[in-house]
């Protein structure tokens, strides 16, 4: 019986180990790399970064607790210095598809277990993309988070109002946030009595942010104008569940893109193929060719989007989205207030600051993308792979939705809600049985093999791992 | 510009030409008919005439040749061509004037197929075997066929390809040129024995079967017989030739990846898209024109219909009915297809249809630069960008090929010729179709055209088969400019 005990603390001591000192090499200190760092760092994992240049790595040895080289990142001897042999993730994410490309190769050669993503942006690798992500032999997955970009910025487009759209369970659970208009029937009523006045096209409200401040909700609490509202809802039920937020609606006929970079593209691609009427602006003319010669429908203009004729010229007003994508994100930002100002119906700004998301809201654009947040959520849910089928970051980071199956192993299952111990700032927002979807209770039981959506701010993520992992280990 | 280069190939192709008559000369012992003392002087001469050039020139270090000697090579080998492939006709005596030899010939070797001859089926089979024969070689080009045949053209052949088979897509099909060129007759020859075969099981005779395939593939259109295909009054003959004359009329670069497996390609090429929907369009406006009209049942004012209407736009010329009687309608709607032509890369003369779906979007381009001042749009062809040298030289070509048109048709009338027949004979010689309007109509032929004007037409058949830019070229003073 001892000895039992013992054998178990001594597992649970290992556990503890490994998740902790989990260890991650990061080819490329670019945003990306920086990003993820930070991130991982706060979750107490060992991260070594390598970068060629001085600055970048300056850059993060001075900001976060993590191990910098300054060298090449494909090189042998630099990846066998960082220690890749106890390394468990390697991420390659330098500007260069092909530095990442031989990183994976060298890491692979000299490790062969460790895991390997690398980041893969190339035009030339889009039709390819799911042969590298599954066949090639050193890599264990690639990244494109453009792709994701243009997926979260058409999801924007698709559901009026909405600010923020994630996708869960294969696109049949939908995250959604909005903010809350003033004519919403939703106002004022608190929130137990939800499933009384509003029926089976109630929003199950995950998180709410009041003045910048994330607060999740309790039974007693109560909506208010001006309230940006996280919800889960079933796909087939999320047209309804908007129409409760605001009365606004229109159907997605014109759209245009300012900026025509590889995001822009994409976007213009994607919208090719479901003939929306699409046009481009794009200031810089060698790039328009490039762009005229790929497009078909698309209609390709030479200007600067912040030109107001321009604007005007092409119709802005009668526009239903605006999209701005340019390099620059204080442009995005005035080309966006601009067509807003002319009268487009909607506006997506591509902003990466973080810092800047609360002025944004603040000056009255509600939908914003950002490339790195779209980064740091697909290599997020690359790094918990396993134990959690999909994650993405809200908020700026400040949140996360996880979803994961629930093992027989794991404590969350095989008892009521109410008697868990969840750990604060979480919520589990879904469950997933087979083809049913249950707004779980207090009196709710997860059953093995259930797929759960859960809710975490940023402090609670590690601990709610935990709490889905932990007895695994100990059988 | 090294003559002495010129002269040395024409004379290669001359001995080729005249090696080739070999098929008619056996023909003739065949058929044991009259015209074997004139074949076997015809092929003396030819081949006697190549020896000179050939041995009287220098051969020069054949490394390279300049884009002005390949147009000047191809221009002039042509017409070489030409007048030697008259002497058969000439040496014969069936044709009483060499000009009318010499047109016939030229109508052969450009796949136009204009005839002279009031009587064909008056002619030694010989005779016409090498008339038929003669499509057969012009349709894929002749220099092709040398550049496939003799290795040592393959080097500097890439300008004398150009020049012959100036397609405004160009492609290789392979990496080289001689394998190109092969390849493009394997398939020649491939689709040519299906058609003798189906021909031939349809109840044709194997020397009229082989002899329509020559004009057929080639989109050429002589016949053996005086009423053309209307001879054999047949519905299967009629669809057999017609389905043929489609296949000529598509890019055979194509049907090499039809062989090499891509099935879809025809569907995914959309200058043929274009063209098979602009056969099937007219044909179904033509049958709707003459049924009731002309023709009682729709079975058969559809077969005619198709029949007149692809055999026009293919520029093949073979005729099964007589379109002149037909409503107005029907009669604008095949003069103007003589103009189109079919797809770039046949065998067929006209504009060709990828030249004008490039006229058209580059006007499309223009509109719409206007609607937005600030747009930039490209004119593309299969969603590959067609560069603006390109687009300059097929406005270019258009604006030559309607100049051209306008100024020979006024040559014509200035002549004597009536107005419509002037202007139809015109339009069928540049497009190399065959028959045309007025008194050059379907049931007519060019024999009362005066001499002057036949050596006009000759040269507008040669103008088209070219396509315009390397014969009017010789034209130019900075051409001769040391």
């Amino acid at each position: 019986m001892h000895g039992v005990i013992f054998a178990n603390s001594y597992k649970f001591y290992v556990l503890q180990r490994r998740s902790t000192n989990l260890k991650i090499i990061i080819v490329g200190a670019g945003e990306v790399g920086y990003h993820i760092a930070s991130r991982l760092a706060f979750e107490s994992k060992k991260v070594v970064i390598i970068d060629n240049d001085p600055d970048a790595v300056t850059k993060v040895a001075e900001n976060l607790d993590v191990q910098v080289i300054l060298a090449s990142g494909s090189s042998p001897r630099v990846l066998s210095d960082a220690g890749i042999r106890e390394a468990e993730i390697l991420l390659a994410v330098t500007d260069s598809d092909e530095v990442n490309l031989v990183a994976c190769l060298t890491a692979n050669l000299l490790s062969p277990t460790t895991r390997k993503l690398a980041r893969i942006r190339g035009a030339g690798f889009d039709d390819f993309h799911e042969v590298f992500k599954t066949e090639a032999p050193y890599i264990d997955t690639v990244i494109n988070p453009e792709i994701e970009v243009v997926k979260s910025i058409q999801r924007l487009m698709r559901v009026p109002g909405a600010v923020d759209v994630g996708e869960f369970a294969e696109g049949r659970v939908n995250f959604v946030g909005i903010r809350l208009d003033r004519h919403s029937p939703m106002s004022g009523v608190r929130l137990l009595d939800f499933s009384a006045v509003f029926g089976e096209a109630r929003p199950l409200i995950a998180a709410v942010v009041r003045n910048d401040e994330l607060i999740v909700p309790r039974g007693e609490d109560i909506l208010r104008p001006g309230d940006l509202v996280y919800f889960i809802s079933e796909k087939k039920r999320l047209a309804d569940t908007v129409k409760l937020f605001s009365s606004r609606e229109y159907p997605l006929k014109r759209v245009i893109i300012v900026g025509g970079g590889r995001i822009g593209k994409r976007l213009a691609d994607a919208l090719e193929h479901e003939s929306i009427n699409t046009k481009i602006i794009e200031l810089n003319l060698e790039r328009c060719n490039v762009l005229s010669e790929k497009m078909n429908k698309t209609v390709v203009l030479h200007g600067d989007g912040s030109d107001q004729k321009l604007l005007l010229e092409e119709n802005v007003g009668d526009t239903d989205v605006v999209v701005t994508l340019t390099h620059d994100e204080e442009k995005n930002i005035l080309i966006s207030l601009l067509a807003k100002n002319l009268g487009a119906k909607s506006t997506i700004t591509k902003v990466s600051k973080f810092s800047y998301f609360p002025l944004i809201t603040a000056i009255g654009l509600e939908k914003m993308v950002s490339p790195r947040l779209s980064a740091t959520s697909s290599i997020l849910q690359e790094i918990r792979k396993g134990k959690i089928l999909s994650a993405v970051a809200v908020l700026g980071e400040d949140a996360e939705v996880i979803e994961a199956v629930a093992l027989a192993t794991s404590r969350i299952t095989g008892r009521p809600l109410k008697k868990l111990s969840f750990p604060k700032g979480a919520l589990l927002v879904c469950i997933i049985r087979d083809d049913e979807i249950i707004i779980p209770d207090g009196d709710s039981v997860v059953v093995p093999d259930d797929r759960i959506i859960l809710f975490a701010q940023r402090h609670a993520v590690k601990r709610l791992e935990k709490l889905l992992t932990v007895k695994l280990e100990f059988f | 510009m090294r003559w002495s280069y010129v002269a040395n190939i024409i004379g290669i192709l001359l001995v080729f030409l005249g090696l080739s008559m070999a098929f008619p000369l056996a023909c003739s012992l065949v058929y044991q008919d009259v015209s074997l003392k004139a074949l076997i002087e015809s092929m003396a001469v030819t081949v006697a005439m190549g020896m000179v050039l050939f041995f009287g020139s220098k051969r020069p270090g054949i490394d390279y040749i300049s884009p002005r000697e390949g147009m000047a090579i191809v221009a002039l080998g042509w017409t070489a061509m030409g007048l030697a492939g008259a002497l058969p006709f000439y040496f014969d005596g069936a044709f009483p004037h060499f000009t009318d030899a010499f047109f016939e010939s030229v109508s052969g070797f450009t796949t136009t197929g204009s005839s002279v001859v009031t009587n064909i089926e008056g002619l030694s089979r010989s005779l016409l075997f090498w008339r038929s024969f003669i499509q057969w070689l012009g349709g894929m080009g002749i220099i092709v066929l040398s550049i496939a045949i003799l290795p040592f053209l393959g080097v500097g052949g890439m300008q004398l390809f150009k020049a012959e088979v100036p397609s405004p897509v160009p492609d290789k099909l392979t990496p080289r040129l001689s394998d190109s060129a092969k390849i493009l007759w394997y398939v020649y020859i491939l689709i040519s024995v299906a058609e003798v075969i189906l021909l031939f099981a349809g109840g044709m005779d194997l020397y009229d079967a082989i002899c329509h395939t020559f004009t057929t593939m080639p989109t050429g259109g002589f016949s053996t017989k005086n009423t053309s295909m209307a001879h054999y009054d047949s519905a299967y003959l009629d669809y057999v030739v017609l389905v043929f004359m489609v296949i000529a009329g598509i890019n055979f670069s194509l049907h090499y990846q039809l062989i090499r497996g891509r099935t879809l390609i025809f569907w995914r090429d959309s200058e043929c898209r274009f063209f098979l929907g602009l056969c099937l369009v007219l044909s179904i406006v033509i049958t709707l024109n003459v049924h009731g009209t002309v023709y009682d049942t729709f079975g058969k004012a559809f077969q005619y219909s198709s029949f007149q209407v692809v055999s026009i736009v293919t520029t093949t010329g073979f005729a099964t009915a007589d379109y002149q009687s037909w409503p107005g309608l029907s009669q604008a709607i095949l003069f103007v297809c003589m103009f189109i032509g079919p797809s770039a890369g046949s065998t067929g003369g006209g504009m060709k249809c990828a030249r004008i779906m490039v006229c058209f979007k580059y006007c499309y381009r223009e509109l719409f630069v206007l609607v937005h001042p600030k747009g930039i749009a490209q004119v593309k062809l299969n969603s590959a960008v067609v560069p603006d040298s390109v687009l300059r030289s097929i406005m270019g070509f258009l604006a030559l090929y309607m100049g051209i048109f306008i100024v020979c048709s006024l040559g014509l009338a200035a002549l004597g010729m009536d107005m419509v027949s002037s202007f139809g004979a015109v339009a069928t010689c540049i497009g190399n179709i065959g028959p045309g309007f007025g008194t050059v109509g379907p049931v007519d032929n060019f024999a009362h055209v005066p001499a002057l004007g036949k050596w006009l037409l000759i040269w507008c058949m040669l103008l088209g088969r070219l396509e315009i830019y390397t014969v009017i070229v010789l034209f130019v003073p900075e051409f001769w400019k040391k």
